[in-house]
């Protein structure tokens, strides 16, 4: 037996114990809301990653301990099999309504909730809610069990966490972004030295933003069941609602605003939040990713406003500003909470062209490395524009020239530049492939004629970019079994920023098992 | 018995921006969640969550700031 898969194996064994373990904390959802029904679904779904984790750990617990490599197929593999096993939930809670639990007073079946009797709907909206994306298989959330809308904004707050830690703590390396973070000369190295403390960090300043946001949420005129899960998801950057129509069922300017801040606090690199909860106010403006959030949310809000404005969408400057706003910091945070629906104003879908396209943008940038926020990330953006301009600018320097690239305040020798440059720019083109491949998959399996390339392409961005806004294919009837099992992957490499699973793919198929 | 022995307080100030009024506010906030979950919409209840994030906010300034 190979000692990496020894490694792996151990490692993967222990998130799934804390799977179990999240969902045993998760009991405690249905005995509040009296949906006792759902107990044994949730009991049942939580020993069965209890017990493989358990049974993987114990096989392995004298493994050696990971390296980078090990880091890169945990993360991948640990992602899928989380995925794989918080379906059950849905699963087995939707099956139980359907059959009835005896002794136990069980509600009549739902359409939304029947549709996770399908084992591919439930991994479906399980992958979404771990890796943040916010797709969904329901048609009205508001009819779930409580349970379930728990189970969901759940998946994407763990998730969100997740992923911060992964970019952070394990997979850093240059050119990742999240290197970028600690070398800074404007700061001080890392969170903390180890990683649990860095863990331990990330979660504090992680629950203490979210206490901030439900109380935010709730002051604004949330009520509180709703208020937590959307501060929740809304951290998280998941976008995983409880109401049928998002954020715009409230139709209220005051939560619509509070959400703004909430959504951007999620975009921002944690080891700024932790410098700035520190007293270091600097790096507002001193850190190149927060800068740009600013920045460039700021820019693409205000290009918006005014395609949505002089376009006719909005009879108002106000109301371009407020439903602009918030859906550029919501596709550009990747958040996916939408208040444009023509329930209230003017469904995002019939919005101008121009307009959605510059939404779809900020889908594809994103926020910042060490986020919660999915897309390309900005400091690949910003590596990859100073790149540009620092080669083309080489032709009017001598040969003998020395000169460096200078990126969030570090100097950059050739070497460090290029290798910088080239990780950032691989990164992109195997996202723009994995988006036009995917984009082909979905016009092959996609009725003829009934969604525009435009409406394609926005929705395999937006699985791909963890974001959940959706052109409307997405659902548990219009989106065909083939685009769904397509869908996961762009999630799942979405989540992972695509090398780490291009590293367990090739591991796994190229040497037909794991490197000793 | 000092609030550090009080389990799971200890790693709540271990962890963190190690700052007092900051571990105080993440210790002190799932029992304000509670207390407006039970006591529902009230001037209390949103005067103690007001204080809560006016704390928290002005706090942050104060501390960059100084």
């Amino acid at each position: 037996m190979s000692g990496a898969v020894a490694t792996v194996g151990r490692d993967v064994g222990r998130i799934l114990e804390a799977l179990g373990g999240l969902m045993l904390v998760s009991l405690v959802v249905p005995v509040v809301w009296g949906e006792y029904y759902a107990l044994p679904a949730l009991l049942a779904s939580a020993v069965v990653p209890l017990g493989v984790g358990r049974l993987l750990y114990l096989r392995f617990k004298s493994a050696d301990a990971p390296g980078r490599l090990h880091g890169m197929i945990v993360a991948a593999t640990g992602w899928f099999s989380v995925g794989l096993f918080g379906a059950l939930p849905f699963l087995l809670i939707a099956w139980s309504t359907q059959m009835g639990v005896p002794g136990l007073a069980t509600p009549s079946q739902t359409a939304t909730l029947a549709a996770f009797t399908d084992p591919l709907n439930a991994v479906f909206e399980s992958m979404s809610g771990f890796t943040g994306t916010g797709l969904t298989m329901t048609d009205n959330e508001e009819v779930l069990p409580r349970t379930l809308q728990w189970w969901r904004t759940f998946s994407e707050w763990i998730g969100g966490v997740g992923v911060i830690v992964l970019t952070t703590a394990i997979l850093s390396r240059p050119g990742s972004g999240s290197l970028t973070l600690y070398e800074s000369e404007a700061r001080s190295e890392k969170i903390h030295p180890s990683i649990v403390s860095t863990v331990r960090t990330i979660w504090w300043i992680f629950i203490l933003f979210t206490v901030v946001s439900i109380l935010a949420l709730w002051l604004a005129g949330m009520p509180i069941w709703g208020a937590i899960n959307h501060a929740m998801t809304g951290l998280a950057t998941g976008g995983f609602s409880i109401t049928d129509n998002s954020i715009a069922t409230y139709d209220s300017v005051t939560i619509d605003f509070v959400l703004l801040p909430v959504m951007l606090l999620g975009s921002i690199a944690f080891p700024v939040h932790y410098l700035i909860l520190q007293g270091d106010l600097r790096n507002f403006y001193t850190d190149l990713q927060t800068r740009w959030v600013f920045g460039y949310m700021g820019a693409g809000a205000a290009l918006l406003w005014g395609f949505l404005y002089f376009g006719g969408a909005y009879e108002t400057p106000f109301g371009a500003l407020r439903y602009g706003l918030f859906q550029f910091v919501s596709a550009a945070t990747c958040t996916g909470f939408q208040t444009a629906v023509d329930a209230t104003n003017v469904a995002l879908g019939r919005w101008p062209a121009a307009a959605q396209l510059t939404v779809a943008f900020g889908m594809f940038v994103g926020g910042a490395a060490g986020s919660t926020a999915g897309g390309i990330k900005l400091i690949r953006g910003a590596t990859l524009a100073k790149g540009i301009r620092h080669q083309i600018s080489n032709v009017f320097y001598p040969e003998t020239a020395v000169r460096r690239l200078e990126i969030n305040g570090r100097r950059l020798n050739e070497g460090e530049a290029s290798r910088e440059f080239m990780e950032a720019a691989i990164i992109v083109v195997l996202w723009i492939s994995f988006l036009v491949v995917g984009t082909f998959v979905l016009l092959l399996v996609l009725p003829a004629g009934e969604f525009s390339l435009a409406n394609v392409v926005f929705e395999v961005a937006s699985a791909q970019g963890n974001v959940g806004l959706s052109s409307g294919i997405t659902g548990p009837t219009s989106l065909p079994q083939v685009g769904k099992v397509a869908f996961l992957f762009h999630m799942w490499i979405g989540r992972l920023e695509i090398i780490p699973v291009l590293v367990t793919l090739r591991t796994v198929f190229k040497r037909g098992g794991l490197y000793a | 018995m000092r609030p550090r022995e009080i389990p799971g307080v200890a790693s709540v100030i271990e962890a963190g921006a190690e700052d007092r009024v900051f571990d105080a506010l993440l210790l002190l906030g799932p029992l304000v969640i509670v207390l407006v979950a039970l006591l529902h919409r009230s001037i209390l209840t949103e005067i103690v969550a007001g204080g809560y994030i006016a704390v928290f906010v002005l706090y942050t300034l104060y501390q960059g700031l100084s």
